[in-house]
């Protein structure tokens, strides 16, 4: 494997404002990276900055081994970039927007409608070919952004919520191919959507108020996050009586207690509990002494806990699972 | 230079997909037309003096309408994006969309040619003074374009980027009158050096002179210089 995005104390100043702040990770190839943040958070400005699209105000970024302060040209022919809001000229019909992007991406002209077949087809925009732009539904427009990212091949490709706007089935068809562009090339992926985080990317990174605050993998984050794990039991009793029985037991900071709606007489309920080990039969036998366990188990934290517990519950909104 | 002709082939390419081009085109050649119809029949000479002058002015006020989308159109698109992250020098962009408003010109130019058809059928004209009154008209084009693309690189607001630009240029076309107004000899040099009108004056009467041509080139130059400066200062 082999660096392709390297960002080192990066931080980004408009004025007095601080919008990214000292934020540092790599990303090999081989690798798809998912950039995890609150709206406001910095994820664009990162992006931005890794594409050559906004200067760094202090720090270094290095695509492909070149500085983009001094080598922005070089980089820029391995980088593809589809940002939020595609880039498209409405004017245009899809073929001849394709074109002029291989064109000034220097795709050599024996090459170009070879290329032009390929991005198009991955990003299923065969029907749509000679429509005009501003004809696309904003599904269309959304894998035209992809695939404009996807022309020459680029070594790094950064995408801005690349599956905004789609349907369940485009999307999954739009993730398949982040998935098997990311085997041999770098992907950085900003999201929303923490499961795509977690069909996609092989590591997570978090940002908050312009700082990396932690990056991972998806199962070494929900590792690290341990405290926040959580018994589910399945019990026949009253709800009360076991409420404080489970309490009174030492490591449980919380109970959430729920009929279960296929066989009302169960209750379902979930324990917060400290990450010490050896809980669960103290927990069973609190239960079991008087009414009758039916089922116990530790789950693991969802990755969207995970992520709140960085950047706080007054963020959830942002986090669509 | 093949970034630059990428970005030229789009620029034409959006022009003539939108009605702007053919609008302007259009509302040019009637406007010349109508010069040239009431030139020629006030003097009953074979010249294209008068009309070249009216073709001037006519030029000043409406090549702004050309130039106001140039970068102001990309800022409002978010297609700035997309051109600042492609492997393009500021340079190139500059450059390529320039050479595609020049295009443009150069068609409006080659539209008024037609008014010369009845000129040598019905009289006899001094080639030479038509050749250079045109050689002015498309230099004088140039400079408005790359005035006029500055002030779209300046603002995301396609009417504040005519209306600048317009005023700018009727200021450059007008301050040549300044100087019957001065004492001053520096002041009068200054003024009648920075007249777009003086300059063009000459070459509408058959002069081609080295100072107009390095003029209107040297506002190109300086426009397009500190475009592509202000675009790499947005990064």
């Amino acid at each position: 494997m082999s660096t392709l995005i390297a960002l080192t104390s990066v931080s980004k100043r408009y004025g007095p404002r601080t919008v990214v702040d000292g934020v540092s990770f790599t990303v090999e190839r081989g690798e798809v990276v998912g950039f995890l943040g609150p709206n406001g958070a910095g994820k664009t400005t990162t992006m931005r900055m890794i594409a050559g699209v906004a200067a760094a105000t202090s720090g270094s970024v290095t695509v492909a081994g070149y500085d983009m302060a001094t080598q922005n040209e070089d980089a820029a022919r391995k980088i593809g970039y589809a940002p939020e809001y595609p880039p498209l000229y409405d004017a245009l019909d899809v073929w001849s927007y394709l074109r002029f992007v291989a064109k000034a991406k220097g795709v050599p002209r024996a090459a170009i409608a070879r290329e032009l077949e390929r991005a198009a087809g991955a990003c299923r925009l065969e029907q749509v070919y000679r429509k005009e732009v501003f004809k696309l539904s904003k599904g269309f427009r959304q894998r035209l952004g992809l695939a404009q990212a996807l022309l020459g091949g680029p070594e790094v490709l950064l995408l801005d919520e690349p599956t905004a706007g789609l349907d369940p089935g485009q999307i999954q068809e739009t993730r398949e191919v982040i998935r098997a562009y990311g085997e041999d090339h770098a992907v950085l992926l900003s999201t929303h959507l923490l499961p795509e985080v977690t069909l996609v990317c092989r590591r997570v990174a978090i940002i908050h108020h312009g700082r990396l605050l932690a990056i991972d993998s998806p199962e070494g984050l929900q590792r690290a996050f341990e405290q926040a794990d959580c018994v589910a039991l399945l019990v026949a009793a009253p709800a009360e009586g076991l409420r404080d029985a489970l309490l009174a037991v030492e490591g449980v900071a919380g109970v959430r207690i729920e009929p279960l709606e296929a066989e009302p007489r169960l209750l379902r309920v979930e324990c917060r509990v400290s990450a010490r080990a050896g809980l669960e039969p103290a927990i069973a036998r609190a239960v079991a002494a008087r009414w009758q366990l039916h089922r116990l188990e530790r789950q693991r934290p969802s990755l969207e806990n995970v992520f709140l517990g960085y950047v706080g519950p007054e963020h959830g909104t942002g986090a669509r699972t | 230079m093949s970034g630059v002709l990428a970005i030229l082939q789009k620029e034409l390419l959006v022009y003539f997909r939108s009605p702007i081009a053919y609008f302007l085109l259009a509302a040019f050649l009637l406007g010349t037309g109508y010069f040239f119809t009431y030139n020629i029949f006030l003097t009953g000479d074979a010249t294209m003096d008068e009309t070249f002058q009216n073709m001037g002015i006519l030029l000043v006020v409406m090549l702004p309408m050309v130039s106001m989308r140039m970068f102001s159109a990309e800022y409002g698109a978010r297609t700035m994006e997309l051109l600042a992250a492609l492997p393009l020098g500021a340079w190139q962009i500059v450059l390529g969309k320039y050479l595609g408003a020049v295009a443009i010109l150069v068609l409006l130019t080659a539209g008024t040619a037609i008014n010369l058809v009845p000129l040598y059928l019905f009289g006899t004209p001094e080639t030479t003074t038509i050749a250079s009154g045109y050689i002015g008209f498309l230099l004088l084009g140039m400079a408005c374009l790359a005035v006029g693309q500055l002030f779209s690189a300046l603002t995301e607001n396609q009417i504040v980027a005519a209306l600048a630009t317009v005023c700018v240029l009727l200021g450059l076309w007008f301050v040549g009158y300044l100087q019957t107004f001065q004492y001053s000899q520096e002041l009068r040099a200054l003024f009648r050096h920075l007249s777009f009108s003086l300059h063009y004056g000459n070459f509408v009467q058959g002069l081609v002179r080295s100072e107009s041509v390095a003029y209107y080139l040297a506002v190109c130059a300086i426009a397009l210089t500190v475009n592509a400066g202000y675009l790499q200062w947005r990064r």
